[in-house]
């Protein structure tokens, strides 16, 4: 099968599709009775048609946001999940453990623990005991070995999963977020062993966050996007490329750093622009003229079909000037992998009450049901509002004024002055 | 697209010297889980391993006030305390390796997302924890029974390893079927637990299968022929299809005293009443039992296979 002797990986037309019941109640009793409707599932696609080589000794990154398809491409590389269409071929042995501290037991001792996690590790008995004072050093855990484990701090019981994990002796390592644990020298201790295991030339496949370390470490990055490969190529051009998709709209209103934002991201805003009547990025609006705000989303979960859009405009002072809201309805087509995945939301506001002063936009998107939040962006534009008139208040009133002379108002009218 | 859906992982890659090949590597695995669930069984508890000795003993008690005390079904049984006491210890361990297995998978969730190995290290290594605990037990019985001289130890001790041997690919095939299925369908544990009181007292723990028949037999009236009915020849089949109570009956033949008799001369002899005392040739009641373990066992194995793909999606 291998042509190349040097090629560690290859991968070619690689599918994953998660099955998703939509009743939860996948009990006896519901296959029972419901034995002649077949269980409807929502089809995720969680990877389409990946493929890709990776030579012997490459350290190769695997970016994208959440739910594009990372994670599952390390399981399938590992053995742990199967491959649904394509085909996988994994030269060399590969380390059976995506993240540290696998098997880890917290009513076991911390010696416990290294014999059982390093028996997952496919470490030996006997290499194990040649290597235990040296795992324990590392960790510098000399004092607790025959602690148990529910005692450690998070902090020790990390060190103590790092010592052993830099033990296995595979060829090819799948790593899952390993710099998502710990604190800055950890991460710093991690970093020495990727320069370590890039100069012993092994083959290291990395799943992070942490465009950084892809930049610094890896020869070459993946990016996944809705479980496709969009990009291939080297390390700091592909993180470019991810830098310009999560940096949203050109005019900088929201890049991912400075936005405060949180949810489950099962549908996320992928983009805010403020734009004037021309179409153009306006984040200087007149009071009274015309505004859109368009709202760029992404379902990542077949499940949703439909949810909330909520827009609401604060003062830059925090004070709640208006709350709107937007029932959104997609129902997807199951195992229609043509359907748009997102689409744009438009919030037009045909003549702006804001008066003067510094405002900004909060965006959230629930759920329809459950309210449950997807994703919730504080401050996701900030713009300010400039009246020619330089009125004071919050909001134009809209009134209109009018004069009629010679008339006065009728009996009931009260003199407030008695 | 390619239709193709497997994974080529070579095994025997190159590497450094001190690597393990694979079978070694997960004989390791299975044995360091295997110790570990062993030793977590026992912590946070006074006690701690003297448990899995309490409580085969306190069953014992129960069951022997309620079976001796109570009704006398002795009935003659020669050294009833000790078949008992085995008995007992044989259930336990079918019953606690059972049951620990066939949360095996469903409780190690964790593990089974986050790293690659055979899915069945973790049935086996639950049912090794319970084995280990088994032959301690089986051990300590045998002791006693030779410290209050119940016991007559002849040649028949041989049959023991094929009978514990049948008895633990029993209980394995079993926690195969029960520990794959439970991943998806929690029932399966409710279901067990009753089906476990059935097997309880369809499996002759506390009486002989000889004292069944017996009574049987005295109910009927031995010789009167006309009141043989065809459900006499089906408790027949039962027995001879139920290991358990075949294995407890073995068991006792083996290791305790020639007295109870083995399962396949009772039976016989109980198709022979059925059948007017009529000269009876049955090859298949010997092979029958360890047949029906091994169909368990194919199959538990079998259902495992075909769902083990699907166990870190699931869980």
């Amino acid at each position: 099968m291998s042509a190349d002797p040097n090629l560690a990986i290859r991968v070619e037309h690689l599918s994953k599709r998660f099955r998703i019941p939509l009743d939860r109640s996948a009990t006896l009793k519901h296959r029972m009775t419901h034995w002649r409707s077949a269980t409807r599932y929502r089809i995720m696609e969680a990877l389409r048609d990946v493929s890709f080589e990776v030579s012997a000794g490459e350290f190769i990154g695997i970016i994208g946001h959440n739910g594009s398809g990372k994670s599952t491409l390390l399981k399938i590389l590992s053995r742990i999940y199967r491959p649904d269409a394509g085909v996988v071929a994994v030269e060399g042995k590969v380390s059976p453990f995506l993240e540290l501290g696998v098997g880890f037991n917290p009513e076991l001792t911390a010696r416990e623990n290294i014999f059982l996690s390093g028996a997952i590790l496919g470490l030996g008995r006997a290499e194990l005991h040649r290597l235990f004072d040296e795992i324990i050093g590392f960790a510098e855990l000399e004092q607790f070995v025959d602690h148990k484990l529910k005692n450690f701090s998070s902090g020790m019981e990390v060190r103590l999963a790092f010592s052993l994990a830099i033990q296995a002796h595979a060829e090819i390592l799948m790593m899952d977020e390993v710099l998502a644990v710990g604190d800055a020298s950890f991460q710093q201790k991690c970093f020495d062993i990727f320069a370590r295991y890039k100069r012993e030339g092994r083959t290291v496949v990395l799943v992070t966050h942490e465009l950084g370390a892809v930049m610094t470490y890896c020869d070459r990055a993946l990016l996944l996007d809705h479980g496709r490969l969009v990009a291939d190529g080297a390390a700091a051009d592909v993180t470019a490329q991810y830098r310009r998709a999560i940096g949203l709209a050109a005019d900088g209103s929201l890049t991912s750093t400075e936005v405060e934002r949180w949810g489950s991201r099962d549908v996320v805003v992928t983009g805010v622009r403020m734009l004037d009547s021309r179409g153009l990025v306006d984040l200087n609006p007149a009071t009274g003229g015309s505004v859109r705000v368009e709202i760029g989303y992404g379902i990542q979960h077949d499940a949703i079909a439909d949810f909330v859009c909520v827009v609401w405009l604060l003062r830059d002072d925090g004070l709640m000037v208006s709350e709107a809201s937007l029932p959104v309805s997609q129902y997807a087509q199951v195992g229609d992998s043509q359907r748009e995945a997102g689409g744009t939301i438009r919030f037009d506001i045909p003549q702006l009450p804001l008066l003067d002063g510094a405002y900004s936009i909060d965006i959230e998107i629930q759920g329809r049901r459950d309210g449950a939040i997807y994703d919730h962006l504080k401050h996701a534009v900030h713009f300010r509002v400039i009246d020619k008139r330089a009125r004071r208040g919050v909001v134009e009133s809209g009134g209109v004024w009018s004069v009629v002379a010679g008339e006065q108002p009728p009996d009931t009218w009260q003199d407030p002055l008695g | 697209m390619s239709a193709r859906a497997d994974t080529e992982v070579p095994a025997g890659a190159t590497g450094n010297g001190a690597q393990l090949n694979s079978f070694s590597h997960y004989r390791h695995l299975t044995l360091e889980l295997a110790i570990s669930q062993f030793k977590l069984r026992y912590t946070q508890s006074v006690l701690g391993y003297l448990w899995s000795l309490l409580k085969p003993a306190m069953i014992f008690g129960i069951i022997y006030v309620i079976f001796v005390v109570l009704f006398d079904v002795r009935d003659g049984t020669q050294y009833y305390g000790i078949q008992l006491l085995l008995g007992i210890v044989v259930w336990t361990f079918f019953a606690e390796c059972t049951a620990l297995s066939m949360q095996a998978i469903a409780s190690n969730g964790g593990l089974i997302r986050k790293a690659y190995f055979p899915r069945s290290i973790l049935v086996i290594a639950a049912s090794l924890t319970s084995l280990f605990t088994f032959l301690i037990n089986l051990c300590l019985v045998i002791v006693i029974a030779a410290a209050l001289h119940q016991i007559d130890i002849g040649l028949r001790i041989v049959a023991v390893i094929p009978l514990l041997l049948e008895l633990y690919m029993l209980a394995l095939g079993i926690s195969f079927f029960l520990g794959s299925l439970f991943v998806q369908y929690r029932d399966v544990g409710h279901l067990w637990e009753v089906l476990m009181q059935l097997l309880f007292y369809g499996s002759g723990v506390m009486f002989s299968l000889s004292y069944v028949l017996q009574r049987l037999h005295l109910a009927r009236g031995v010789g009167v022929t006309t009141n043989y009915r065809p459900r006499d020849l089906w408790m027949a089949w039962l027995v001879v299809c139920n290991p358990i109570m075949q294995i407890c009956e073995d068991l006792r033949h083996a290791l305790v005293t020639p007295q109870a008799p083995w399962t396949e001369t009772i039976v016989t002899g109980h198709l022979a009443a059925v059948h007017q005392y009529a000269a009876l040739d049955v090859p298949w009641l010997l092979p029958m039992p360890f047949l029906v373990v091994a169909l368990i066992l194919a199959a538990g194995a079998f259902t495992f296979r075909a769902r083990a793909r699907n166990f870190a999606e699931t869980l």
